[in-house]
């Protein structure tokens, strides 16, 4: 593995392009299948020639075994000429005697390897046929006995001499036969050593050479991939280090040099944006001094601090009190939006009792219900366990759910319930006003969003109401949604962990 | 007798306010602008309860109260914080510094006349 690995560095390394790379790789593919036909082909020859080689050897060995076959006929016929001398019997022999010479004329064409054994079975050949004339001269002249005696004591070892002479060159050429197969066989044993070695080699090579470029490109690609989900992720600190000095290495460059300059740009609108929220916290803390003022000396002649308030008065001055209130709420919501953007507002968890937590909602909404003759309930199972989370912030995002459904309902009712399943807590809030559309429900929950524009304006809110209860729920660890229908009234919930750590 | 409160705050007009709203209910009244005063004037004139603004200059509302509250004369006097922050963990930081109530800006003068009722229910 570590030398595969090493061999796609080297690859990765060579200040190449890719395709140069690739082309070079199928080139020495080539190159090997072009070789490995080359030494097929060499290794066809030879078998060819040794194929060639033995079927002279047949030859030689059917021409010998002829040699041998008619010497013994000469040898037969001879001695039956001479045992029973007429004049048919003679003339045939001379013909056989001659034959075997034509037969000696043929294996010297064949057989150039043996020269002296072929020289020595002629001498013996020229002997033979002196002899052998000898003898028929002598029984044609009826000198029979002599004949007879040459016959046993010169022409018989030497008609057994040729026929070993015979046997020794069909012998011979029997061995060679065998040695000629034997050689045959290992030429194409080592033929097919060559052909497998050459095959092996090149599927070595293209699978060594494709793994290596492969890799070479897929290690680079991967490592790119997992730093720009990174990015994606916001994540800037490290950079892609890839060792290919190739188009990849290119990339991967760019790509950390994107990465920088996302970075900067990031950090620039962090850095925008905690100023922003900053100056808005600081802002809404700086609205709310006069404020206190306007709203308690407000407040102070209203409770005839400073004498009797003429009856007309009354009512100017109650508006005053009831708008700068909304002013306040106003401010509120901003500054807990942008405390909670810049990270400033953190959960006081302590236990709290559920249905406390409802009654105070409870408490805070019944005048402005009645104030619209809205019925509103509340509904919490008993018995419930203390729960355990920031009880302000908690009643906060109820409070401005309940507001809400107050704020849009204009007759029926407003129903709160609390439903806990598990570890986990459900606050719903039910009310039977116009309903949301399914389009329009996900875009309730975005800051300074709402459904629409005019509503903003006939209703009077920030619009940051769920942003918030929504960002206090996601803080707890919970998740809020609506059930809505237009015309159906509509239902916000949010979950919350009984117990928060 | 009436109840002497000491209100600390450093904006004229919210003074006014506690001005009115304290002598309309029968209290008397003494001011002072920063910690430093504050606690100066807790030495010298040893009021009843204590209306403390945790943003001050010289010496903030915490400072001061610790001051108070480790001063074995004064730990007694009850010191409601005051502050406009209400930030999420504000209540605590005030409580830790040893402030008996908490009120948050802007607050409702019948809120806060109440929470100052509470104190004197109870025998000092």
């Amino acid at each position: 593995m570590g030398g595969k690995d090493a061999l796609v560095g080297y690859v990765g390394r060579i200040p190449a392009p890719v395709r140069t790379k690739l082309l070079a790789a199928f080139l020495l593919v080539e190159l090997l299948l072009v070789a490995l036909g080359a030494t097929g082909l060499l290794a066809l020859r030879e078998v060819e020639q040794r194929a060639g080689d033995l079927a002279s050897l047949q030859h030689k060995i059917e021409a010998y075994r002829q040699m041998q076959h008619d010497t013994l006929r000469q040898l037969y016929s001879v001695s039956s000429a001479l045992a029973a001398p007429d004049n048919a019997t003679l003339p045939s022999a001379l013909r056989q005697i001659n034959q075997f010479g034509y037969d000696l004329d043929r294996v010297s064409f064949v057989a150039k390897d043996e020269v002296a054994l072929l020289g020595r079975l002629r001498e013996e050949y020229s002997r033979f046929i002196a002899i052998a004339t000898r003898v028929l001269e002598l029984t044609r002249t009826g000198r029979t006995s002599e004949a007879r005696q040459v016959q046993t004591a010169e022409l018989a070892p030497l008609a057994d001499r040729l026929e070993r002479l015979t046997n020794q060159l069909v012998n011979r050429a029997e061995a060679d036969m065998v040695n000629g197969v034997d050689a045959s066989r290992a030429t194409y044993e080592t033929s097919r050593v060559y052909v497998v070695a050459f095959a092996l080699a090149g599927f070595v090579l293209t699978l060594a050479l494709g793994y290596a470029i492969s890799w070479s490109i897929i290690a680079p690609v991967q490592e790119i991939d997992e730093r720009l989900n990174r990015i994606a992720a916001g994540d800037f600190s490290q950079k892609v280090v890839v060792a290919n000095r190739d188009e990849l290495g290119a990339l991967a460059d760019h790509v950390n040099l994107a990465c920088e300059r996302l970075q900067e740009l990031y950090q620039r609108l962090q850095d925008a944006s905690r100023h922003k929220s900053q100056f808005l916290a600081n802002m809404s803390h700086e609205l709310r001094t006069p404020l206190n003022a306007i709203l308690g000396f407000g407040e102070l002649m209203l409770d005839g601090v400073y004498g009797e308030v003429p009856e007309r008065m009354r009512n100017p001055l109650e508006r005053m009190q009831r708008n700068g209130k909304h002013l306040l709420g106003l401010i509120n919501d901003i500054l807990d939006l942008s405390k909670i953007e810049a990270g400033q507002l953190s959960l006081s968890v302590a236990d709290y009792s559920v249905d406390e937590l409802v009654r105070g909602v409870y408490g805070a909404v019944e005048s402005l219900a009645a104030e619209k003759k809205l019925s509103i309930s509340t509904c919490v199972p008993p018995g419930l366990p203390p729960a355990r989370g920031d009880e302000r912030r908690l009643a906060q995002a109820l409070l401005n759910l309940v507001g809400n459904a107050i704020k849009f309902t204009d007759s029926g009712e407003v129903a709160i319930e609390v439903a806990a399943r598990g570890d986990s807590l459900t606050f719903s809030v039910r009310d039977t006003g116009p309903g949301i559309a399914e389009a329009d429900q996900a875009k309730i929950f975005e800051e300074f969003r709402q459904v629409d524009g005019s509503i903003t304006k006939t209703k009077m809110g920030s619009g940051l109401g769920l942003a918030i209860a929504k960002r206090i729920v996601e803080m707890h660890g919970g998740r809020i949604w609506v059930d809505s229908s237009p015309g159906a009234g509509a239902t916000f919930s949010f979950t919350a962990p009984a117990r928060v750590e | 007798m009436n109840k002497t409160i000491l209100v600390v705050e450093d904006q004229e007009d919210n003074r006014q306010i506690l001005r009115d709203l304290l002598a309309s209910s029968g209290f008397l009244m003494i001011e002072a602008h920063d910690g430093e005063q504050a606690l100066a004037m807790a030495r010298s004139q040893r009021p009843d309860l204590i209306l403390m603004d945790i943003q001050l200059p010289v010496v903030d509302g915490y400072e001061a109260t610790r001051s108070i509250k480790r001063d074995p004369e004064l730990k007694h006097i009850p010191v409601i914080a005051v502050t406009s922050y209400a930030l999420s963990g504000d209540e605590e930081r005030a409580r830790e510094a040893g402030c008996d109530a908490y009120v948050a800006k802007p607050y409702s003068t019948r809120h806060l006349l109440a929470k100052i009722g509470q104190f004197f229910e109870k025998p000092l």
